[in-house]
């Protein structure tokens, strides 16, 4: 197992989370992908760190520090759905347009 | 008594706005103001008059107060009295006086009585400012003042369309000679830095004045006094100035404005005798008027025309005095002319009040209707005539003399003058008074005038008589007024009683001539008229002096109508006109280069700018994942960048 089939999977999610977000219209949907590319970053902190400086910790440090960021995103970003949703009355994000120029 | 002098013309002044304003509540509708200022001036001068002969009184006197400054100059306002300033002061108050008083009966009834005597106390004013001022530049605003006065009241019948002419005709002849004046007044101003007359004496009697520049002035300022002295060639006014009333006719065209003229020229005497040239200018002006305009008289059919040109050949006559150096002889005559013609222009309006016509052919015989106006009628022509030992026996013997002493030539034209005089006088007295009547109707309704008119009459009659024999008495007005400083040329010595002999003999065969002729045989001056009617045709026409006038205003006019064809044709049209034309085609181009160039230029900026942002309005689609599509294309290409450098 070498380094790189870590950062392949890493890659692999964040390119599924990127698409995810792109493409979903269901916002919760785009959340969750939100969360895949979190975690993919989650997987190269720790890969880096466990190959490169195997005696250290800051990988781990930083991906429990963005474990913890990205449960308080939810909590954000679920908070926002609902009061957009009280507004608007729609979870596509194509309907979230009052910023059109 | 002469710190108070320059109270005279204020008071006149002063008169003058009062009758106008309040003439209609004052006694004689403002008629005694007039006459007890005139009254109260003449006893000033009166007294003035005798204490100078006593030599009580120390002459030159001036007193001045500063008026205003320009440059470095100081301009004065006050009088100046020598013996000259008294005579004139005595004559003009004199006439003036007996005038108002006789204006009286022959306005009486007049609708504009009161304006008539506001017009005679401005008049008076005027004059009196002209003969008391100490300062050139007031002389001449009051010899204007004087002008206006007469062209207000030789128009003063204005309804008369003659007499408005005659107005303007005057005033317009005037001003041509004024114009001269007020050239040769800043000729003399430049060549003495003063308008004051005792300086200007001064300098000119120390020779500080070049003779070209006091020649210069002396000519010039010549001309004015030829137009209000009316010398040849600007006399012709004076004979239509008849049209104003009598009383007009013997006040200012007699005896008072139109001897300003010789005054100025005697006042201004010291400049004069600077320049030969200038001298014999004035003395060949006046012999030829005097000529001239006594043969003007020997045709006239109108009795106060042949007066007046009677008065222009007097100033002839005083103007060669002054020409000739007889500075005391012309300002004698001056004074003496000046009572005997205000009498016969009395007298004449006298006559003209009672038969109501200028015209002496429908006159004759009036002698036994209007006793006192013949008589004193009869007094004023043999004093102008020449007669001893009337006034002018005195006044004319000694301008002859003083011709005589100066240039032959001139006496032989003064006597020819003088024997004319005495004709055309001898037959408008016969004309007039003697012979039958030759228009009864007009005969009938003659009656003598009212006191207030024959007083002024006997008056100035009993002047004619007596002053002239009393003014020579002890040399009595040759010790007022004489000239003190050099004349420019050697005289010759002349016997004056050969020439007082002389004048008075050819003045009494002439006028006898003139009696016989026209009280015994009026066949022989009408049988003249035919033979010689190419002469008498030239007199009638004036020597065409009036036509030469009209036909000088018709080169002017056709001057000017060339000069406006030329500026509506040529300067309006094509050079204004084309210029608006250019100007209107040019702002069309520039009118078209604003539109379609700067404006677009502007516009287009903006069109852009808004084509601009539409463009980039299309970007924010308000969906934030294309946003987040950007970001991410975006941070691909930056990636990919970094990776390849």
């Amino acid at each position: 197992m070498t380094l790189s089939y870590y950062l392949a999977l890493s890659g692999l999610l964040f390119t599924i989370g990127l698409f995810g977000v792109l493409t979903r219209r269901n916002v919760i949907g785009i959340l969750m992908s939100i969360e895949l590319m979190l975690n993919a970053a989650n997987i190269n902190f720790v890969a880096f760190n466990r190959f490169l400086y195997p005696g250290q910790y800051a990988g781990q440090l930083n991906a429990i520090f963005i474990i913890t960021l990205a449960a308080a995103e939810v909590v954000v970003g679920l908070a926002l759905v609902m009061a957009i949703y009280k507004n608007i009355k729609s979870v596509y994000v194509e309907d979230y347009n009052i910023l059109k120029g | 008594m002469l710190e108070y002098v320059y109270i005279l013309p204020l008071l006149s002044f002063a008169v003058a706005g009062l009758i106008l304003a309040f003439g209609r509540w004052l006694p004689l509708k403002g008629a005694s103001a007039g006459i007890l200022v005139a009254a109260w001036g003449f006893s000033q001068g009166l007294m003035l008059f005798v204490k100078a002969i006593q030599g009580t009184i120390t002459l030159p006197y001036e007193m001045s107060i500063p008026w205003f400054s320009f440059g470095g100059n100081q301009a004065t306002l006050g009088v100046y009295v020598d013996g000259l300033t008294i005579a004139m002061l005595i004559v003009v108050t004199a006439v003036s006086l007996l005038v108002q008083i006789y204006s009286t009966g022959y306005m009486h009834g007049d609708p504009r009585f009161k304006r008539f005597y506001c017009y005679l106390s401005l008049f008076t004013a005027s004059m009196l400012g002209v003969t008391l001022t100490n300062n050139m530049m007031v002389f001449f605003m009051c010899w204007e003042l004087v002008g206006v006065c007469s062209y207000l009241l030789i128009g003063f019948w204005f309804e008369k369309q003659s007499a408005a002419y005659a107005g303007k005709k005057a005033f317009i002849t005037t001003k041509l000679g004024d114009l001269g004046f007020l050239v040769g007044l800043m000729v003399l101003f430049y060549a003495t830095g003063t308008f004051e007359i005792s300086k200007i004496q001064e300098l000119a009697h120390a020779g500080m004045i070049p003779a070209a520049a006091a020649g210069a002035a002396g000519i010039l300022m010549f001309l004015g006094a030829a137009g209000k002295s009316a010398q040849f060639p600007l006399f012709i006014w004076l004979p239509d100035a008849m049209e104003g009333p009598s009383p007009v006719s013997a006040l200012i065209h007699a005896a008072t404005m139109v001897a300003a003229g010789v005054y100025m020229v005697a006042r201004l005497y010291a400049v004069y005798a600077l320049s030969p040239i200038a001298m014999d200018t004035v003395a060949w002006t006046g012999a030829i008027t005097a000529f001239m305009a006594a043969s003007l008289a020997l045709t006239c059919f109108d009795l106060k025309r042949v007066l007046a040109f009677s008065t222009v050949s007097q100033l002839g006559y005083m103007m060669m005095a002054l020409g000739v150096g007889g500075f005391t002889a012309g300002m004698f005559h001056l004074t003496t002319h000046a009572y005997f013609k205000a009498l016969l222009f009395l007298a004449a309006g006298s006559v003209i009040h009672a038969v109501h016509t200028n015209d002496m052919r429908e006159m004759g015989g009036l002698r036994h209707k209007m006793p006192i106006t013949y008589i004193t009628f009869l007094l004023g022509t043999l004093a102008l005539c020449g007669i001893p030992p009337f006034a002018g026996y005195f006044s004319k013997d000694e301008v002859l003399a003083a011709a005589l002493a100066r240039n032959p030539v001139l006496f032989a034209i003064g006597a020819m003058a003088a024997a004319m005089t005495a004709f055309y006088m001898a037959r408008a007295l016969v004309m007039t008074f003697h012979g039958k009547p030759k228009d009864a109707h007009k005969h009938d309704h003659a009656h003598e005038s009212p006191a207030v008119m024959t007083g002024p009459l006997i008056l100035l009659g009993a002047v004619s008589v007596v002053s002239g024999f009393v003014l020579t008495r002890h040399e009595m007005f040759e010790h007022l007024v004489n000239f003190e400083g050099a004349l420019p040329f050697e005289l010759h010595h002349v016997n004056h009683s050969a020439v007082a002999l002389f004048s008075s003999i050819v003045a009494a065969l002439s006028m006898s001539l003139g009696v016989w002729l026209y009280k015994a045989r009026p066949d022989i001056p009408a049988a003249c008229r035919e033979t010689f009617s190419p002469i008498v045709n030239m007199l009638e026409k004036r020597y065409w002096l009036d036509a030469f006038f009209l036909k000088l205003v018709d080169i002017g006019d056709s001057l000017s109508r060339f000069m406006f064809s030329f500026d509506f044709n040529f300067l309006d049209q094509i050079a204004i006109d084309g210029w608006a034309w250019l100007t209107l085609k040019l702002s069309k181009i520039q009118g078209w280069l604003d539109d379609h160039v700067v404006d677009a230029a502007l516009n287009a900026t903006g069109t852009i700018t808004m084509s601009a942002g539409r463009m980039a309005r299309l970007a924010q689609t308000g969906l934030v994942q294309n946003y987040l599509l950007f970001v991410a294309i975006a941070v691909s290409i930056f990636a990919a960048i970094a990776f390849a450098g």
